[in-house]
C-alpha cells in the first residue's frame, strides 16, 4: 500500500449496496498491511463501522457543524496515518459541496495526503453520471469506480482505468460477517471460529478476489502520477 | 490620491456594525492598501480588541479626537481612514460632521467620504435612511444589509427601494452574507481578526489552533464579502485608480 498517508473516501448515490462492506475490507486489509487507519464513520447514529472496529472509530452526524469539525479537524489535526472515510447516502452530497467549500482537497494535500474515492457504481445510469461528477468536482489522486456484482452496476469497466467488483457473497454467510463480533481479519488470520466448512471456503474466495483488487490500488496511483 | 474617510455606522444596535468595519479592515489588509481605524464605542470598544495596535478610542463629540481623525487625513500617510461609529451615534456623527465642515469639504473634493449604512431585517433600519438622507449629498453611500444574525430578510422589493432611495440617487446596496454562528463565535471567543482566524494566526501571531472546518467557513465568508466591497464605487475607485469602469453587482437576496 502507498507510503503516503491516504484519505480513503468510500460512497455512492445509493443505499445498500455494499459501501459499508468495502469500506470493512479496506480497514481490515490495511491493517493486515501494518498500516494504521482511522475510521470515521459518517452514518450516525448507527455506526455499522464503528461496531466493526472500536477504539479505531469516530461516528461522525455530518449534518451538524460539529461533525463536519469530528471529520476534518481529525484528520487535518492528525496528520501521516491513513483514514477511511464511510460515507452513508444522504451526506454524500454535502460531504462534498462541504468538501470543495473548504478546499479540503488542497488543504490535505499540503499536509502530505493523497485521496483516494471509491464510488460504488449502482445499476442505472444516472448512478454513474452521479459518479462521474464526483470525480470531476473532487479530483483525488486516484478515483476507483467500484461494481457490485449481486447489485449489478451501470458501470463498464475500461481496460486503461482501475475499477474493482466486490464479488457475490451468500447470503447466509454475509449474516456472518455482519455479526458484531466478526473480524475479518482475524478470519484472514485463521481464527475461523466454528464456521462452517463451506461458508469458510465461500468467504474466504470473497476476499481473497477483494483482496487482490485492493493490491492494484498502488500500481494503479503511480500509473496515474506518471500520466499526469 | 486622495484619503479615504470611511464612517461605518447604524443607528439601530446588534447589526454587525463592527463586524462590517472588521471586514473592511482584512479587505484593505488583503489588497496591501494601509488604514487607520477609530473606534467610537467609548470607553471599550469592540473594534480595539480585535485590532488592538490598528484602532484607536475615541470620542466624536471631543474637538481633540475630531482633529485626531480629520487633520491628520493628509499628513498620515495611510490612505483609508475607517470610523466605527457607536450604536445609535450616525446621525449624531453627520451632524458633527456637516457643523464643522467635514461633509462640505468633501463634497468639495478635498477627500472621499463613504458612509457604510448597516441595516438589519426591520423597517425601523430603513427609517434611519430617510433620517439622514439630507447629509448625504456628496456621500458615497453604501447601504450594507447584514444577514449575519438574521437568515430571513425583509423583502427590498422595487417599492420599498424607490421610497427610501429617491432622496439618495447614488446609494449603493451590499449584501453582508450570513456567516456559521459556530464559527463566528469561535472568531469572538479567540479575539483575532477574520483575517488572523482564516490564516491559523493568535493574537500574538503565533501559529493557532482553530478548528479547520471553522477557518474554511470564515475564509468563504470572507471571499464572498470581499466580492461585495469590490464592487463598491469608492473601493473600486481606491483599487483601480478610478481607471477601470466598474463591474454590476449581481443583485443578491
Amino acid at each position: 500500500m502507498a507510503d503516503k498517508p491516504t484519505i480513503y473516501i468510500v460512497c455512492s448515490d445509493r443505499h445498500r449496496n455494499g459501501k459499508t462492506l468495502l469500506a470493512r475490507v479496506l480497514v481490515d486489509y490495511l491493517m493486515l498491511e501494518k498500516r494504521d487507519p482511522f475510521v470515521i464513520d459518517a452514518g450516525f447514529p448507527e455506526g455499522p463501522l464503528r461496531a466493526a472496529f472500536p477504539g479505531r472509530t469516530a461516528l461522525v452526524d455530518f449534518s451538524q457543524v460539529q461533525g463536519q469539525m469530528k471529520l476534518f479537524d481529525t484528520i487535518m489535526g492528525s496528520p501521516g496515518r491513513d483514514y477511511v472515510i464511510d460515507l452513508p447516502v444522504p451526506q454524500t452530497e454535502n460531504f462534498f459541496a462541504t468538501y470543495r467549500q473548504l478546499d479540503f482537497h488542497m488543504e490535505a494535500t499540503r499536509a502530505g495526503f493523497q485521496i483516494v474515492v471509491f464510488f460504488i457504481v449502482d445499476k442505472d445510469y444516472s448512478s454513474l453520471r452521479f459518479s462521474e461528477d464526483v470525480q470531476r468536482q473532487v479530483a483525488p489522486a486516484l478515483f476507483i469506480p467500484v461494481r457490485n456484482i449481486y447489485i449489478g452496476s451501470a458501470l463498464v469497466p475500461r481496460s486503461d482505468t482501475l475499477s474493482i467488483d466486490i464479488p457475490e457473497l451468500d447470503r447466509e454467510v454475509m449474516n456472518l460477517v455482519e455479526a458484531r463480533h466478526f473480524s475479518l481479519r482475524n478470519f484472514i488470520l485463521g481464527d475461523e471460529g466454528n464456521m462452517a466448512a463451506q461458508h469458510s471456503r465461500k468467504l474466504k474466495i470473497f476476499l481473497l478476489e477483494m483482496m487482490t483488487a485492493l493490491r492494484d490500488i498502488e500500481p494503479a496511483m503511480t500509473l496515474a502520477r506518471l500520466r499526469a | 490620491m486622495k484619503p479615504t474617510l470611511i464612517l461605518v455606522g447604524a443607528d439601530k444596535g446588534g447589526v454587525g456594525k463592527t463586524t462590517v468595519s472588521r471586514a473592511l479592515l482584512d479587505f484593505f489588509a488583503r489588497k496591501n492598501i494601509l488604514t487607520r481605524a477609530f473606534d467610537t464605542e467609548n470607553p471599550r470598544g469592540t473594534l480595539k480588541r480585535f485590532y488592538p495596535d490598528l484602532a484607536e478610542i475615541i470620542d466624536l463629540g471631543n474637538v481633540a479626537h475630531q482633529m485626531k481623525v480629520l487633520d491628520t487625513m493628509d499628513t498620515a500617510n495611510v490612505p483609508v481612514t475607517i470610523v466605527d461609529l457607536k450604536a445609535g451615534n450616525m446621525s449624531y456623527a453627520l451632524d458633527i460632521f456637516e457643523r464643522i465642515g467635514v461633509l462640505e469639504a468633501a463634497r468639495a473634493g478635498a477627500f472621499n467620504l463613504g458612509l457604510f449604512h448597516v441595516i438589519g431585517p426591520s423597517i425601523a433600519s430603513l427609517d434611519e435612511i430617510a433620517e439622514i438622507a439630507h447629509y448625504l449629498q456628496g456621500v458615497h453611500y453604501v447601504v450594507a444589509r447584514n444577514f449575519i444574525n438574521e437568515t430571513n430578510f425583509f423583502e427590498w422589493d422595487q417599492a420599498t427601494q424607490r421610497k427610501y432611495f429617491a432622496q439618495i440617487p447614488k446609494a449603493q446596496e451590499i449584501a453582508i452574507p450570513k456567516l456559521n454562528e459556530m464559527a463566528y463565535e469561535q472568531v469572538d471567543l479567540a479575539g483575532v481578526t477574520f483575517k488572523n482566524f482564516i490564516e491559523n494566526r493568535s493574537p500574538d501571531g503565533s501559529p493557532g489552533n482553530y478548528s479547520f472546518v471553522l477557518r474554511g467557513y470564515v475564509r468563504k465568508w470572507s471571499s464572498e464579502i470581499d466580492e461585495q466591497f469590490a464592487h463598491v464605487k469608492l473601493i473600486h475607485d481606491l483599487l483601480t485608480g478610478g481607471r477601470l469602469p466598474q463591474p454590476q453587482l449581481v443583485a443578491q437576496n
